[in-house]
């Protein structure tokens, strides 16, 4: 059983019907997703992709069972959508809408951690169990980054995402389970409350992160280490090492501000904590290698 | 979008906090109106984003119409400002410092408040954090009495001066929400001698993300430090100039900020952050353009490892800059992810090498940069 999705998941689909709602749901259902029905308000009789589609989550659990909810749903109406989702009883969901508002996303997680729901997103690409299941836009075909293995991999970002993890395929290693928190300033779901779920997942076996400047998760996954809330071998790569100070680097996230979010508080953090923390992608596999042997 | 402060202001005096009289002008030759209006002693306040403007000589007391004339000349002459906000002075008999932020972990808003305004916060927070009386709110419970209790009497304040502060207080909480603030700042709050208090100071950002549901604010040239930095913006293109040679034309933040790095640990330096990932994948042109205007750029760099953005898109994208640009720089190219097959292909044809490691296309324009390859 992997830390977040595999087959077992029964999904729902939130915003189906459209283009890239149609298109993903088919590459989640080829690598072995579970979708069990859409959602689309004023859409209910249509069909994706062989699942049935309902005007709301409360409808089409009449007819089936779900358990997990991916969105393809604009920033606008993602709150909403997650909450029909909570409401419905749904604790597990991915969002990867780009450019929900920021006092939202305080809402949305406010209220996923008052009733025990991991809301991960937005701005993320998705999670994926390579083999087994995946939520959301991952590339899932590139063999070279999508290799199932026993490396859990957390990340802020997109295409950094590929560039480090094809160097972990590289080294001789795969991925249990990839997990996108995405590069908002506020992600739904923090590393560090990802940890204990890598810690107890037994194909896992170590965990790399893939961070960046600005915020303080990675400092968090220091403490969860130093606390011994998690004790497997990881490994860091944060980008920004050399990013000039109130400069936003591309995501909202990536900002250092005042003495807040510098990549030498990160490193300093997590190699006292007993990570290694890699400067280049490319060091991340040989890394990888040093702590497993 | 941060705001200019006669902005900020107006957003103070919507939401019923108290500000000094203002009048906004746009040359030398409208002071005098103003000085008419509000009288002598008044302060002169340029209308820029950068932040430390009374040390930068930015801000000025005037009491005098001569002097007053002097400054603005020296602010719309010699200092290239564009617009300046004169004020009444306000007399008053002490400073606070009052804040609402975002704390992305706890998910709540955070209202910061210090006894001592007019000051660095940032070095308060550095070297004596407990003069700092934090409260968290969750915004779905919104601003209690105790919240503004336990930061009044948390900053010494009188019974009497905790009523009135927390109307300033309620007000600036109405506002963060309004405006959708990732900050909102009033630093220094005077405190005037009948115990009322005024926004000497006023800062506000607005969370980008919730720009299209704020409507009346536009980008401007001020916003930005660089021509090419404003024409990006208003393109949609993320993009930071620097005074390197190599100009970065990446796609995906964490990527394009990891090359910035590998650039810089070679020993080359970077003319331009440019990421046209995303929804701007398909902008390969409009990139190109955008770097081809850096003068100083020696060499144009393209990294990506895509998975919507795909590979093949970029790399078609690439062959019409070029055939449009006739670009006279080298480019050293490493385009991958989504049909990166075809992508080879079509850089090939173009007389180019595909590149398939980032490391060795950075070295390779590091090289080219410092003159050792060509």
């Amino acid at each position: 059983m992997s830390i977040f999705i595999d087959q077992s998941n029964k999904v729902v689909v939130q915003g189906a019907t459209g283009k890239e709602g149609s298109y993903w749901t088919k590459h989640m259902q080829d690598m072995g997703t579970n979708v069990v029905f859409g959602v689309t308000p004023g859409k209910e009789g249509q069909q994706v992709e062989g699942i049935p589609v309902y005007h709301t989550i409360r409808r089409g659990m009449c007819d089936h069972e779900a358990d997990t909810a991916m969105l393809f749903v604009p920033p606008a109406f993602t709150k909403d959508a997650i909450f029909e989702a909570m409401d419905a009883g749904i604790r597990k969901i991915v969002t990867i809408a780009d450019g929900i508002p920021l006092h939202e996303l305080l809402q949305i997680r406010s209220a996923a951690l008052s009733c025990g729901a991991m809301v991960v997103g937005g701005n993320t690409s998705g999670v994926i169990s390579p083999g087994k299941a995946m939520m959301g836009v991952l590339p899932y075909w590139i063999e070279r980054v999508y290799k199932p293995g026993r490396i859990g991999v957390m990340t802020r970002s997109g295409s950094l995402t590929n560039e480090v993890t094809a160097e972990v395929v590289k080294a001789g290693f795969g991925v249990s389970t990839l997990m996108g928190v995405g590069g908002d300033a506020v992600p739904l779901t923090r590393f560090a409350e990802i940890l204990p779920h890598y810690q107890a997942d037994s194909e896992t076996d170590a965990v790399v992160i893939i961070g960046e400047l600005g915020g303080t998760m990675e400092e968090e996954v220091a403490q969860a280490m130093e606390s011994g809330i998690f004790t497997k071998p990881l490994v860091a790569f944060i980008g920004g090492r050399t990013a000039p100070k109130g400069k936003r680097m591309g995501h909202a996230g990536a900002i250092v501000t005042g003495s807040k979010g510098t990549v030498e508080a990160k490193v300093d953090a997590l190699t006292m904590a007993g990570g290694l923390v890699a400067r280049k992608p490319s060091m991340v596999g040989p890394m990888l290698r040093e702590l497993m042997t | 979008m941060k705001l200019f402060e006669f902005q900020a202001k107006d957003a103070f005096r919507q939401c019923g906090i108290p500000v000094p009289q203002g009048v906004l002008i746009e040359g030398p030759e409208h002071l005098p109106d103003a000085i008419d209006e509000l009288g002598l002693p008044c302060v002169v306040k340029a209308q820029v984003l950068q932040g430390g403007r009374g040390k930068a000589g930015l801000v000025k007391l005037v009491r005098t119409e001569e002097e007053a004339r002097a400054y603005a000349s020296h602010l719309f002459g010699e200092r290239g400002v564009r617009r300046a906000l004169v004020e009444g002075a306000e007399p008053f008999t002490g400073e606070l410092y009052l804040a609402i932020t975002v704390d992305a972990a706890k998910a709540k808003a955070t209202i910061l408040a210090c006894a001592e305004g007019g000051v660095d916060i940032e070095q308060i927070a550095a070297t004596a954090p407990e003069k700092i009386v934090t409260q968290a709110v969750d915004l779905d419970h919104g601003l209690s009495g105790f919240h503004m209790r336990n930061i009044a009497f948390g900053l010494g304040l009188s019974g009497d001066q905790a009523k009135a502060f927390n109307k300033i207080l309620t007000s600036l909480y109405q506002a963060f929400r309004r405006f959708d603030a990732e900050l909102i700042e009033i630093n220094p709050l005077f405190v005037t001698d009948d115990g009322s208090f005024v926004a000497g100071d006023g800062k506000l950002i607005i969370d980008d993300n919730s720009m299209p549901r704020q409507q009346g604010y536009e980008i401007t040239r001020d916003h930005y430090d660089h021509d090419v930095e404003y024409e990006a913006a208003l393109a949609g293109i993320p993009y930071l100039q620097f005074d390197g040679d190599i100009s970065l034309m990446c796609a995906g933040a964490g990527l394009t900020t990891t090359v910035f790095d590998l650039i810089n640990y070679a020993g080359g330096s970077v003319a331009n952050y440019l990421e046209f990932g995303g929804p701007n994948y398909t902008r390969a042109v409009d990139a190109m353009e955008l770097c081809l205007r850096n003068e100083k750029a020696k060499v144009i760099l393209i990294v990506t490892f895509g998975t919507v953005a795909r590979a093949d898109v970029i790399a078609r994208g690439l062959a019409d800059a070029v055939a449009r640009f006739k670009p006279s720089i080298p480019i050293v190219t490493c385009i991958r992810g989504t049909n990166e097959e075809e992508a080879f292909e079509i850089i090939r044809s173009l007389g180019l090498t595909p590149l398939s490691e980032t490391e060795e296309a950075v070295q390779q324009a590091v090289d080219i940069a410092a003159g050792r390859i060509s």
